[in-house]
């Protein structure tokens, strides 16, 4: 089965010998995907790759059915991402980042969207406040806000509660929960299991550059499973 | 293109760098232009002899000051703006927001590479300007119309000035950093320096903007300074080319 933005045998090798290997992933709209593996597993190589941050050296990624390099501006304009670092420039107020955040991202009505994303993020305190003098976790928030104030239905998030108060983790979970319900496949990477357990209708596990299965979600003792998933893998590969 | 340029053009007008960067070359050049005709009306010979062609304490002078001034130190304020405008991408991360957009990555470097331009234009004007301001204050009377020539080659000096430093666009993109971009400007300076002295500065783009202007446009053919497009051309596809098949891979 193959959605919006879908991962089919890719592997990208690095000179150090790391990388992903034959990943195959498919996101689904209406649902919420998290991936969860340990430092070093390969999630933000495999969200870069799913972004065209990266090119696989062999498989390949599919948006809206169109390998990435031929995917047309309004499927792009559909996507919705944050990996690593926020797009706020620190000069710029933050809603000034918001508005070149929606206008990169070709949103018609730029200052509903703007002033929609700000009150849903709470932001309104910060709103004309310089990106430089807010808080890490503010940062964040503008961040997140910038990647998700279009309304995308394909949505790329890579650790998106780093440096989020729990205020912040539950405004960002009922962002997403609500976007999925309205049909946005949603492809999230964490540490923090009990959070994910909250919000995921998948978890898949990576280790090593490899999915290598899926917790459920309901699952008892999810980092005991987790670990135990881990463990069993790098007995079966020798590590 | 036009969400690219207008992102473009807050990112820059929002910038300390961007001010700085202005002052420096519009303010920056003015002063020390009219510092050097100050030091021209000095009684010590040794000064007057440093200053040479410069001392004469007249508009010839003062945009001869100027035009050198600007041919070096313009060159590395424009050159240091351009590579904070590309470089301040990676050094900040927002690079991995500029991916996954409808915006073509290569248009995104266009229209910095556009929003420099403009800036920089708007700059060799504003220096013109200036320097108009500072000699007629300074008592050096009315403009002759080779006085005019002289103040349309510093303006054109200017705009040329900014145009050589567009591979700071394509170091900057490559060394993923503002640093590279402006250690490569200043490789470009001593290159320029260098060619001059080997006699090759007007089939040299890097110096033969300069050299047309000190030498009042007598010692560059047309030609040679229409090989400014090629080598600005050259640069500005390079650099739009690099963008759109850019990896973050390091």
């Amino acid at each position: 089965m193959t959605g919006p933005l879908s991962a089919t045998g890719v592997t990208r090798v690095f000179a150090n010998g790391a990388g992903v290997f034959d990943v195959n992933l498919p996101l689904i709209p209406g649902q919420v995907v998290t991936l969860v593996g340990l430092n070093g597993a390969g999630k933000s190589t495999l969200m870069r790759l799913l972004l065209g941050m990266l090119r696989p050296d062999s498989g390949s990624v599919r948006l809206a059915g169109r390998l990435l390099p031929q995917a047309p501006a309004e499927a792009w304009a559909k996507v919705g991402h944050l990996v690593e670092y926020p797009l706020a420039y620190p000069e710029l107020s933050t809603r000034r980042n918001l508005q070149l955040s929606a206008r990169l991202r070709q949103v018609t009505h730029i200052d509903a969207a703007v002033e929609g994303i700000i009150t849903e993020f709470a932001l309104d305190q910060y709103a004309d406040r310089r990106v430089r003098s807010l808080s890490l976790g503010n940062k964040q928030r503008v961040g997140l806000a910038a990647a998700l104030q279009h309304d995308p239905s394909v949505i790329v998030l890579d650790e998106p509660t780093n440096s989020l108060d729990p205020a912040g983790v539950i405004r960002l979970r009922e962002s997403l929960l609500r976007r999925a319900d309205d049909g946005a496949a949603v492809l999230v990477s964490s540490h923090h299991l009990d959070e994910v357990a909250r919000i995921a209708d998948r978890i898949v596990v990576m280790n090593a550059g490899r999915l290598i299965g899926d917790l459920d979600a309901a699952t008892p003792e999810i980092e005991r499973a987790f670990f135990e998933m881990v463990r069993i893998d790098d007995e079966r590969v020798g590590r | 293109m036009r969400a690219a340029i207008w992102a473009e053009g807050v990112k820059l007008a929002g910038s300390t760098v961007g001010r700085v960067g202005s002052v420096a070359i519009v303010i920056g050049v003015s002063v020390l232009s009219g510092s050097m005709l100050l030091a021209a009306h000095s009684d010590d010979p040794q000064l007057l002899a440093k200053l040479g062609p410069v001392a004469t304490g007249d508009w010839t002078g003062f945009l001869l000051g100027a035009a050198q001034i600007t041919g070096a130190g313009g060159l590395g304020g424009f050159a240091v703006v351009l590579a904070w405008i590309v470089g301040r991408e990676f050094g900040d991360g927002t690079i991995t927001g500029l991916f996954a957009l409808p915006v073509r990555r290569s248009t995104i470097a266009l229209a910095k590479l556009l929003v420099y331009g403009v800036w920089a234009v708007a700059m060799s004007v504003l220096l013109g300007i200036a320097l108009f301001l500072v000699g007629t204050l300074a008592g050096l009377g009315p403009l002759t119309e080779a006085h005019w020539a002289a103040l349309a080659r510093q303006i054109a000096l200017g705009v040329m000035s900014a145009a050589i430093a567009t591979p700071i666009a394509w170091a900057a993109t490559l060394s993923r950093s503002v640093l590279g971009g402006v250690s490569v400007a200043l490789g470009l300076v001593v290159l320029a320096q260098v060619s001059v002295l080997a006699g090759l500065g007007g089939w040299m783009p890097l110096a033969a903007p300069a050299l047309w202007a000190v030498s009042g446009g007598t010692a560059v053919t047309p030609i040679q300074l229409l090989l400014l497009l090629p080598f600005t051309g050259m640069a500005v596809v390079a650099t739009a080319l690099t963008w759109r098949r850019m990896q973050l891979d390091r």
